[in-house]
């Protein structure tokens, strides 16, 4: 095995590795949220945050395997190491950037369905209210 | 809050066409019915001012915030499952003017308008 592709299949394996870690964190700390977000709605909120995390590994994937080719020949390990640093580092700052993105969707989402709990428009008063009276002679 | 009680007008045929309007809505919030100025609104709002609510419509939260007139509609469209993104739209500062004007206008021509359109008794 040449040293350009071991390093190629090092930059798989950890690559693939960070997006299922990332992935899982979001989909085992999100639902919590997601929860939240729909009152309650277990079932709802397990299918979106379902959803949501297919389409973090589709783009992660995706961005991963396009991101895979070098354009040069490696020849030693030191170049080996700098060519993977830059590859998993742009890795990391996609998953990063997707993670932020992910968190901004919640908090909207949240804060969406929190305002709309409230009413459109202050009230004039306040008085105070008698409870129905209990049916005695 | 889980209910909205809504003081009418029981004398006006549009406010009793509104009434059956809304029932037949699908709510996010129950709407209770009492006529104004009657003995259960009495009984249940003792320190009300009830020759007030018979001027204009009136909405009273389960905790007893009242909202009075054009604010008291924009309550009974936020009740329902429909309007609700209206009575937001309405009450946006930039229309929340226009809404006060066009919804006075209609309160205090309710008489005229049911005898028009021939709801009145």
């Amino acid at each position: 095995m040449t040293i350009g592709l071991s390093t190629y299949l090092i930059y798989l394996a950890i690559s693939i590795a960070l997006t299922i870690w990332v992935a899982r964190t979001l989909h085992k700390n999100g639902r919590v949220f997601l929860v939240d977000v729909f009152h309650g709605n277990e079932a709802l909120a397990d299918s979106v945050n379902h959803l949501l995390v297919v389409g973090f590994y589709l783009i992660n994937f995706g961005y991963v395997s396009l991101a895979l080719k070098l354009g040069y020949t490696i020849e030693t390990a030191e170049q080996s190491v700098e060519a993977l640093s830059v590859k998993i580092g742009l890795v990391l700052l996609v998953l990063g950037a997707m993670h932020f993105f992910n968190l901004f969707i919640f908090s909207r989402m949240r804060r969406r369905t929190n305002a709309r709990h409230q009413p459109p428009i202050g009230p004039d008063a306040f008085t105070p209210v008698q409870p129905a009276a209990p049916q005695e002679a | 809050m889980s209910s909205l009680t809504v003081l009418y007008d029981p004398e006006c045929g549009l406010c009793r066409r509104a009434h059956e309007w809304l029932a037949e809505q699908s709510k996010l919030v129950e709407l209770n019915f009492v006529p104004c100025a009657s003995d259960e609104a009495r009984q249940r709002y003792p320190q009300l001012n009830h020759e007030l609510t018979k001027q204009d419509l009136t909405v009273i939260t389960d905790d007893g915030w009242v909202y009075f007139g054009p604010k008291a509609w924009l309550m009974v469209l936020w009740a329902l499952a429909r309007y609700r993104d209206w009575s937001y739209r309405l009450a946006a500062p930039e229309l929340l003017p226009t809404t006060k004007r066009v919804v006075s206008v209609i309160s205090q021509n309710r008489y005229q308008i049911s005898r028009a359109a021939g709801l009145s008794r």
